[in-house]
């Protein structure tokens, strides 16, 4: 190797220190293997980038351009109308209400499905015995089309004979009419996507399992209550996956659509309450039943930036209040 | 990440416009033009492609129809999407220039598809076979798919409804037939009140079922109301539909309220065995006329007397929704899709389904309840033919009240903005029933989001 140095060395003007010099080779030979690795990787990650550049950014775009002009489906052609679709969605009171309803879903929503989520992986970090089985049935109600899902709470949640109320009359308590009081609607929709927690449950259980068993050790030898270990242990712990589901649970729950469509707006026979008219299904009515594609791409951009910022505020937060195991924080 | 569903189903159709390659590069250049074949001059001498949407040939009577069509187009070669319509999947298809030719949609939106170009009139179809619609069709259901003047669909079924009395509880609460007359409706209510009985603070027998908030404009053509103008602007909160919605109102209130009523209805077991007329859980409902033929399953558990639904005057009031079929613009074969509407609703088409629905009727020792095709002609043929004369008094009766009503059909309503204001409506008998606004404010509210809906449209 040193002898590989010496042209180097013998130009005796540079200023580089001999271990650069004599290392020269090996890391020519490493910058090759590097590059044909980086080059695997880009390969790999070609389709990738490819479908989000052509399904992604290219409809992005257009849909963008989509929101400026009045497009017409019957003759494919699309006039400009500057900001005439933003200029309708500030004076259409329905779309303050459907983001209304949106927002208190959310809010609603993501911190009972994470608090749930953590709760039955909670349960479930503490089986030993069956795990596996465990973890597979608490799965199951995930894999359940939404469609089947919709159909077993309009049973469950029925005002009068439904299970809810029924458990609900042992503790003496009348349960509301869930589907048809239009105040108690959108509960029933939060209750009904609790049905798909095991998501957030498996990521929170994959968590839940990485916290290190001596820090609960160290913390009985000091005396410390269970109760005590979860808050001063494992959310601490674990409040790097905690933020991660409650971005994107929240992402989720802003564009909630597929359970109030199902429940509500599936026909106009049976109930459709503006109380249930989230944002996402009036999107959906804005393009497919008005046909009025430069509003709704108008919809769906005020949304994006909606959540943009949303996610933004959230990110900023979390960086204050999240442990990143590795990090300085 | 985050953008790949946010702007969710209007990417849907951007994705089509990008992968289709059209759409215009620069906003408001014309494109491919995907729609221009459907707006030529049609011809009888039809051949080539069909591609259908909507239209499924699952049961005898779809399926009879399809192959006489088949046979008489025998040129034509018949591809079927037999999903039902979806109006996501036709919006990507017309913006991809890959239009079915013909298209079956419900009657209440054709005006909307009519108002936004998506669909051509069909007088010359009609008048290229030798078909006036108003005769072959019932003129209400051709009212329902006129637009502007013009005829944009193909009707097909006019099943109306009517009431169906169940007379084991009407005979217990002393209720007869004649209570039962809307163009009373003070009566009515009185005859509710009867019947309704309650356990546990919950309903246990609906003494009447008026079908809201998906009946409510029939009960407004009750009261003398109506939905939209003669232009097809709305008009729902018309003095006249008021009254009907507090009279609606006053008749869930007296039966424990809209929500325990809804609650109740969505146990029952509709189609089953141990349905709502067996177990002895209504009075009397709304229902259409397919409804008896599926209690026929249950005839001999059942006790039925059919009433025509009047109006304040005491005339007879047969309302009916439906579908239609339809040629969007962008079809690539519409002399085809004329000729196959036309054909498949046809007095013959319709009597091969008579027959076939016969046979089905024969084979599982049922009742023939009748087949309401939405053509008189149709009709009538079919019952002199096919619907025998049954030995269960009941039924006969059922099916005969059925039948008597059709003279006196009433359109259900045309206008571009349907979907908005049947939306705004549902929503305005929901919370006006709920008690969470007064019946005038909630027609007042819908009707103000309805009219903004025929702005938009109007620009």
């Amino acid at each position: 190797m040193a002898v590989t140095a010496a042209p180097t060395a013998a130009a005796g003007t540079s200023a580089e220190p001999p271990a650069t010099r004599v290392g020269r080779p090996a890391g020519r030979r490493r910058s090759v293997a590097a590059r044909r690795e980086a080059l695997a990787g880009y390969a790999f990650i070609l389709p990738w980038v490819a479908g989000f550049l052509i399904f992604t950014v290219v409809s992005m775009s257009w849909s963008a351009v989509l929101s400026f002009t009045n497009y017409d489906l019957s003759t494919n052609t699309a006039e400009p109308v500057g900001f005439e679709n933003y200029r309708l969605l500030a004076e259409d009171p329905k779309v303050l209400m459907s983001l209304g309803n949106t927002f208190f879903y959310a809010l609603l929503a993501v911190p009972l499905e994470i608090a749930v989520a953590l709760a039955l992986a909670s349960l479930l970090n503490g089986v030993r015995r069956g795990a596996g089985f465990f973890r597979t049935v608490f799965y199951l109600p995930k894999m359940t089309p939404t469609v089947a899902t919709a159909s077993i709470f309009l049973l469950l949640l029925n005002g009068n004979t439904g299970a809810i109320n029924s458990f609900l009359s042992w503790f003496g308590i009348q349960g509301p009419q869930w589907l048809v009081d239009p105040p108690w609607v959108k509960p029933s929709i939060v209750i009904m996507s609790l049905w798909g927690v095991a998501g957030s449950m498996v990521i929170l259980l994959a968590a839940l399992q990485n916290v290190p068993r001596e820090l609960y050790e160290a913390a009985s030898v000091d005396g410390a209550s269970k109760l005590r270990q979860f808050f001063s242990i494992t959310v601490p712990m674990i409040s790097s996956t905690l933020f991660f589901l409650v971005i994107v649970n929240t992402i989720a729950a802003l564009q909630v659509f597929d359970q109030a469509y199902l429940l509500f707006f599936r026909d106009n026979n049976g109930n459709n309450p503006d109380a249930a008219l989230f944002f996402g299904v009036y999107l959906y009515q804005a393009a497919f039943q008005q046909f009025n594609f430069g509003l709704a791409a108008a919809m769906a951009w005020l949304l994006f930036v909606i959540i943009l910022v949303i996610t933004g505020i959230q990110l900023k937060l979390g960086d204050r209040l999240v442990y990143y195991e590795g990090s300085r924080q | 990440m985050v953008g790949i569903r946010t702007v969710g189903a209007a990417l849907a159709v951007a994705t089509a416009l990008v992968a289709s390659g059209c759409g215009g590069a620069s906003a408001g250049g014309q494109s491919g033009a995907p729609g221009a074949s459907a707006s030529g001059a049609l011809s009888k001498d039809v051949g080539g492609a069909l591609k259908t949407s909507g239209f499924n040939p699952s049961d005898e009577v779809g399926k009879s129809r399809a192959d006489y069509a088949a046979g008489k187009l025998g040129g034509v070669k018949v591809t079927m999407d037999t999903a039902n319509f979806d109006p996501q999947k036709f919006a990507a298809q017309a913006a991809a220039g890959q239009a079915p030719d013909l298209i079956q949609v419900d009657r209440h939106v054709v005006a909307t598809f009519a108002a936004k170009g998506l669909i051509v009139p069909l007088d010359q179809c009609y008048a290229l076979w030798g078909v006036t619609p108003d005769q072959q069709y019932y003129p209400s259901a051709i009212k329902d798919v006129s637009y502007n003047g013009g005829v944009y669909g193909v009707p097909q079924f006019f099943q109306a409804s009517a009431l169906l009395g169940n007379k084991r509880v009407m005979q217990k609460a002393g209720v007869t037939a004649a209570d039962l007359d809307t163009s009373k409706p003070d009566g009515v209510l009185a005859a509710a009140k009867k019947m309704y009985a309650e356990s546990g603070g919950n309903p246990s027998v609906l003494g009447f079922d008026p079908d809201v908030p998906g009946s409510a404009n029939i009960w407004f053509t009750v009261f003398g109301g109506h939905l939209y103008n003669d232009d097809g602007s709305p008009d729902l909160a018309n003095a006249k539909n008021l009254d009907a919605l507090n009279w609606l109102k006053a008749l869930m209130d007296a039966q424990g309220g809209y929500a325990k009523v809804k609650s109740f209805k969505d146990t029952m077991d509709v189609f089953g065995d141990g349905n709502q007329y067996v177990k002895d859980q209504v009075g009397v409902q709304t229902w259409a006329q397919w409804y008896p033929n599926v209690l026929a399953g249950t005839a001999s558990k059942v006790s039925l007397e059919a009433i025509p639904i009047k109006d304040l005057t005491g005339k007879n009031v047969a309302m009916a929704e439906g579908t239609a079929f339809a040629i969007p613009k962008a079809a690539k074969n519409p002399s085809a899709a004329c000729a196959w509407a036309i054909t498949v609703t046809s007095t013959h088409a319709w009597l091969a389904a008579g027959q076939a629905r016969a046979q089905t009727v024969e084979k599982n020792k049922s009742i023939a309840t009748g087949l309401m095709t939405g053509s008189p002609v149709a009709d009538q043929a079919i019952r002199d033919k096919y619907v025998a004369k049954t030995d269960n008094a009941d039924f006969a009766q059922v099916i005969d009240t059925y039948y008597s009503v059709l003279a006196d059909n009433r359109p259900w309503g045309s206008s571009p903005v349907a979907q908005q204001a049947t939306q705004e409506l549902t929503n305005a008998v929901t919370v006006a029933m709920t008690g969470e606004k007064s019946t005038q404010q909630a027609l007042a509210d819908a009707q103000a989001a309805a009219q903004r809906a025929w702005d938009q449209v109007k620009k």
